[in-house]
């Protein structure tokens, strides 16, 4: 079942190899979500342990048998018997651990549903920026991957180990009980195998540190290979980025052998003596009897049980290596579920107006700041554009109006009302926001329309799409509006996907508009019909666009100059212009960067 | 995208589990020798350690039959487990030396040859898939690999070791018990293959399930943005709630089905148990068998029975490392890109011949193409998107190879001027651009290896690049960091300009970028491709109007067709599909809000 989460990693190698993960995380998160799955667990460690007993009954009836042997009392229907009783017990015992874990597999895959259910709901409740910086790898990790791992603990892990943990310990009483003398002779091994593998895993340990770093190296190495493939290819410098890929992986294999070398003795024999423990039981059995402590009868009982006393133990042990991978993975579901939630106050406001204002706004991401004390105002009914060159913050503005984010300090008010006042569902009525990248649902396109406006008619419907100028490539379409869109609207063009967008933005009919580059067309060949859709959508609305392409705004009613973090300018395309600025600078390359061809054309063809 | 993969690749995995084995087996090709002793090692380990039963069994069974307890006796005994312990612990340590060495070493050479294969195949095959599938197999598909060398296959050989032992103890004592022991596995064995075989069969509908559920999981975390923003989060987490329960109910299913054949496997071996106590005591009543016969079958019982269900566990290895080769063997068995250099160019114009070529047969790109792109002359490629422009590119540069028709450079056939003959004549500039770990001068020089200080300043310069790089405080030897994510977008793209500049290929391929950057840096990009295609024949993948207007030859793609071609004002006056784009083209960039 771990197998389909295999083989999904990011291209780029985790960075979170640093955090340690926190053993008691799976069980914190199965006392938490565990709830209709905890009674189904604890019925099947009871079967499980039942099941345990049972597989131990043939294991009694062959040493009664062997007793009775050497006594020479084996009467006619004695094997039949024990033949009989054996049968019971193995059907018995395998049906019942097929039971058991068939029953924990139940309830692991409950739980895991449980804690699906738990991380859509709070991801729905965090700020929506919170997934901005995360790559899609993310989010598959966390909602398919993390939360299936989870499987080999419950459906397993707990079962067996529990099982494996009980045997265990009835085994080595049951021995204790028959001679103590022997019991210690039978199970001195186990201890000192077991010493021996702590000793070796500390010693290839210390080289842990060096070996996370190769393996990340090697990560970035076989990315960055892959990725400049095309650039070696036609640079034709093949043998040198080779040659720094094939040191990665010399090094990584070195490690490898040299943390393997220093585990190899140690491990070897922990491999050997943990199995071995049959030849110490017969020479010590055999003194015993010489010393009259034992008779034959008990040393054939320390054979038959003793020899296999290590393999519930190894049981153990694999899986309590398992559980760093496990916990790492419920270490991060955790502290996703423990990443707060957006307040959102719920409340209805009735506001004067839509004047939106930022005062004195700043914000910062973890590792920087980006927006250093931005202040103005976008007018109800306006068109309010912000330019700036890269890195000025333009979307981050952009994005804080929706609340992808909250403010870190001053605030931003709608109608004279802090946002944050606004109840996330009146903020989102109110405000259309239209993505940099488009994002469609797997459905039909009438579904992905009616996203806007779930009750809407079909006259609606095809109304918005023919604002948006998407009527009549869907019609065009075999099934038209019913045409189903595969993972990401893959099946469509960027322009049309884009044009659905805005049909959708059309039908909710929000009285905000905001477009995030909406204008850096995908696709330059629908390019003048998205501009209708977005002269239809922003018809008689508010709007705040973030745009480089200066001619597209310089209608606006005011244009808010940003730089580095700050507000440099405001006003209008003339006024901005006649004061030689910032954005007087920024017009001056546009129309340059326009006028620029790639090739003079030489001469007139010669008909 | 990664799910949608897997679910392809899950078509090759309806291989039983000894022909993955024999799979594995084949990759270890250089080692198989070390590979094959640590195996014998650990087989040896457990014979061993069957000796020590056959002690126990000539100790107990002489007991039983009133041989006193001698001291020799115990002195010989002693001295026989002390030669198994020792031979164990021999063994055992020459099996994991082996084992765990050469699991690496396998792997480091399986990376290396898979590395060296993915430069061979044609670029192509590398775009049309996700990158992440391909870091996967060097990285933690080889993992996979090498526990499976090192532990997965030891132990199945463990497993053998001390069954095979007994067996022949056995064998030598009683021929119906030790037919008895063996009768067990014998029934359970074509079960294990059986339903491991049909097992690999369900997981294909299981995974193609989980991957469609999968899908609409991710695709709801993904969408919240959007749901949010459309105040739709009840409908949104209805489709997510049903994909979960879809998922927990094929799960479920999944393994009630997997576990029952699981028990069922070993509710069989372990009723062997019975069977030889039944057999045991029909031919002792029966006077076949003497009472040590007897006591030996017994003893033995349960260590044979013990390690051969621990191979239920090592099954599960064996199946994720299936999974891990079949990903290896996609790139593995590609077809290599041949590079024959055994042809001149004469001159540097570009030509195509009745070219098709298509990714997929069923969906032809480009059909029957033909062009002749002059020495030192510009064309401009235009169409609608899905026209076919950028595979024209694709194939000069050989990222993939025509399926009929030639491509020529200076009349010498692209596919037989050699890799290093291709890259000398051809530049190609991406809309994407990628820079490599490692300072600005590095990345630049990487145009003309040994281009001295001058050289690489003069390419900067008349790439716009100059004056950024001497502001930043390290000036040339600014560490670009992965990819060069510690320069902007612009910045990026001008030291790629500045390479492309110094490498001076005569010939240009070009896919104009349509995505919108800040005006600063479009100016200055312009002006450095400006100078790059400066006097070299370019074909340009064309959205500027500036751009079109200006080439010597425009060829309008429609549907993998050449539909026009001609000069601007030739097409214009056409009314065909060229002018049509033209008054799209032309509307587009006049276009105001408000």
């Amino acid at each position: 079942m771990v197998a389909l989460a295999e083989g999904s990693n990011d291209a780029e190698p985790e960075r979170n190899a640093e955090e340690r993960p926190d053993f008691f995380a799976s069980l914190k998160l199965l006392l938490r979500y565990g709830d209709g799955t905890r009674h189904l667990l604890v019925v099947a460690a009871l079967l499980a342990t039942l099941a345990v007993v049972l597989e131990l009954v043939p294991v009694w009836m062959v040493w009664r048998l062997v007793v009775a042997l050497i006594d020479g009392t084996t009467g006619p229907g004695l094997f039949v018997s024990h033949a009989l009783i054996s049968l019971v017990a193995v059907v018995a015992g395998t049906a019942l651990m097929g039971i058991a874990m068939g029953m924990s597999h139940v309830a692991a895959f409950r739980l895991i549903h449980a804690l699906r259910i738990a991380l859509a709901r709070h991801l729905a409740r965090l700020p929506m920026g919170w997934f901005a910086g995360r790559r899609s790898g993310r989010a598959k990790k966390l909602i398919v991957d993390e939360p299936e791992r989870l499987e080999a603990l419950v459906a397993h892990g707990l079962p067996e180990g529990i099982s494996g943990l009980a045997t265990w310990i009835a085994v080595t009483i049951w021995l204790f009980v028959v001679d103590w003398r022997m019991a210690i002779a039978s199970i001195i091994l186990t201890p000192l195998a077991f010493a021996l593998m702590v000793i070796a895993m500390g010693r290839s340990s210390s080289l842990i540190g060096q070996y996370q770093k190769l393996s990340e190296r090697l990560n970035g190495a076989v990315v960055e290979y892959l990725a400049g493939m095309a650039v070696v290819k036609i640079f034709n410098r093949t043998g040198e980025s080779l040659s720094e890929t094939v040191r990665a992986v010399r090094d990584y294999t070195d490690i490898e052998t040299r943390m393997a070398r220093q585990f190899v003795p140690l491990g070897a024999l922990f491999y050997t003596l943990v199995v071995a423990n049959i030849t110490i039981i017969l020479p010590a059995g055999m003194g015993m009897m010489a010393m009259g402590w034992i008779d034959l009868p008990t040393l054939a009982f320390f054979v038959i049980l003793g020899a296999n006393y290590s393999q519930p133990l190894l049981k153990l042990f694999n899986l309590f290596h398992n559980m760093a991978h496990i916990s790492m993975a419920s270490t991060l579901i955790d502290s996703v579920l423990e990443t707060p939630e957006q307040p959102d106050t719920g409340a209805r406001t009735p506001l004067k107006n839509r004047d939106i204002v930022f005062e004195n706004v700043r914000f910062g991401y973890a590792d920087h700041d980006v927006l250093h004390g931005i202040g103005f105002t976008a007018r109800d009914g306006e068109l309010t554009a912000l330019v700036g060159p890269s890195g000025s913050g333009k979307s981050t503005v952009a994005g804080l109006i929706p609340r992808l984010h909250d403010v870190g300090a001053g605030r931003i008010t709608m109608g004279g009302v802090d946002i944050r006042e606004i109840g996330l569902e009146q903020l989102m009525g109110d405000i259309a926001f239209v993505f940099q990248d488009t994002f469609l649902f797997t459905g039909t396109i009438a579904e992905n329309i009616r996203f806007g406006k779930a009750q809407a008619d079909e006259e609606e419907l095809h109304a918005a799409a023919r604002a948006a100028r998407a009527h009549d490539f869907i019609t065009a379409l075999p099934e038209g509006y019913e045409t189903r869109l595969r993972e990401g609207g893959a099946s469509l063009s960027g322009g049309e996907r884009q044009r659905i967008a805005i049909a959708r933005a059309i039908l909710k009919d929000a009285p905000i508009i905001v477009l995030d580059e909406a204008t850096a067309f995908a696709d330059p060949d629908s390019e003048a019909a998205i501009q209708e859709a977005l002269n239809e959508l922003s018809r008689g609305r508010m709007l705040i666009v973030v745009a480089h392409r200066l001619h597209t705004i310089m209608n606006a009613d005011r244009i808010v100059v940003l730089d580095e973090g700050r507000v440099a300018e405001t006003g209008k395309h003339e006024t901005l212009i006649a004061e030689g600025g910032l954005y007087a600078r920024l017009w001056a390359d546009y129309t340059a960067a326009q006028a620029i061809s790639l090739r003079d054309r030489e001469q007139e063809p010669a008909q | 995208m990664s799910i949608a993969a897997s679910r392809d690749e899950a078509t090759h995995e309806d291989r039983s589990d000894i022909e993955s084995l024999r799979r594995a087996w084949h990759l270890a090709e250089p080692l198989k020798g070390r590979v094959a002793r640590g195996v014998a090692y650990r087989f040896a380990q457990s014979m061993m350690l069957g000796l020590s039963f056959g002690v126990v069994i000539w100790v107990v069974i002489g007991l039983a039959e009133g041989e006193a307890l001698t001291g020799i006796w115990i002195a010989q005994a002693f001295g026989l487990m002390a030669l198994s312990l020792a031979g164990q612990l021999m063994f055992g340590y020459l099996s994991v030396r082996n084992s765990w060495l050469s699991s690496y070493e396998v792997a480091g050479h399986l990376r290396l040859r898979i590395l060296e294969k993915l430069r061979h195949l044609p670029l192509g095959f590398h775009q049309a898939r996700h990158r992440g599938d391909t870091v996967t197999v060097l990285t933690s598909d080889m993992q996979m690999l090498e526990s499976f060398f090192s532990d997965g296959l030891p132990r199945i050989a463990q497993a053998l070791g001390l069954p095979a032992a007994i067996f022949i103890v056995l064998l030598t004592r009683d021929w119906a018990v030790a037919l008895a022991t063996a009768a067990s596995i014998a029934v359970a064995l074509p079960v294990f293959v059986g339903t491991s075989r049909r097992l690999s069969k369900l997981g294909l509908s299981r995974q193609d399930k989980q991957a469609e559920a999968g899908a609409r999981m991710i695709e709801f975390v993904q969408g919240l943005p959007v749901i949010r923003a459309f105040n739709r989060m009840a409908q949104g987490q209805d489709d997510f709630r049903r994909a979960i329960d879809d998922f927990r109910d094929i799960s479920i299913q999944m393994v009630l089905q997997l576990t029952l054949p699981m028990a069922l496997f070993g509710m069989i071996v372990m009723l062997g148990a019975p069977l030889v106590i039944w057999v045991t005591g029909l031919r002792t009543e029966a006077q076949l068998m003497e009472q040590g016969a007897a006591i030996t079958g017994l003893i033995l019982l349960f260590s044979m029975y013990g390690p051969l269900l621990a191979l239920l566990g090592v099954m599960e290895t064996v199946r994720m490392a299936d999974a891990s080769l079949v990903r290896m063997d996609r790139i593995l068995s590609s077809p290599d890109q041949p590079e024959p250099a055994d042809l001149k160019p004469q001159g540097h114009a570009v030509r195509f011949d009745a070219v098709n070529f298509s990714y997929d047969p069923a969906k032809p790109v480009l059909r029957d193409v033909s062009f002749e792109v002059p020495e030192r002359s510009m064309t401009a490629i235009v169409g609608p998107s899905g026209s076919g422009k950028s595979t024209v590119l694709s194939l000069i540069s050989r990222f993939w190879d025509a399926n009929e028709g030639r491509i020529t450079i200076g009349g010498a056939d692209v596919t037989r001027i050699g890799e290093a003959g291709l890259s000398d004549l051809v530049t190609v500039v991406f809309q994407q651009v990628y820079l490599f770990a490692g300072s600005i001068r590095e990345n630049i020089a990487m145009g003309k290896p040994g281009a001295s200080e001058a050289e690489i300043e003069e390419a900067a310069r008349a790439a716009q690049a100059h004056d950024f790089i001497t502001r930043l405080p390290n000036g040339y030897d600014t560490e670009v960091g992965e990819g060069g994510a510690a320069l902007s977008g612009g910045e990026r793209q001008r030291v790629a300009i500045a390479r492309a500049i110094l490498k001076d290929a005569p010939v240009v391929l070009m896919d104009e970028a349509t995505a919108a950057i800040d005006p600063t840096n479009e100016r200055a990009i312009q002006t450095a491709l400006a100078r790059l295609v400066e006097g070299r024949t370019l074909i340009v993948v064309a959205h500027k109007l500036s751009t079109i207007q200006a080439a010597d030859q425009i060829l309008v793609l429609d549907d993998g067709h050449i539909v026009e071609r001609g000069r601007h004002e030739e097409l214009l006056s056409g009314k065909g599909l060229y002018a049509r784009l033209w008054s799209h083209r032309a509307r587009a960039a006049g276009w105001k809000l408000g």
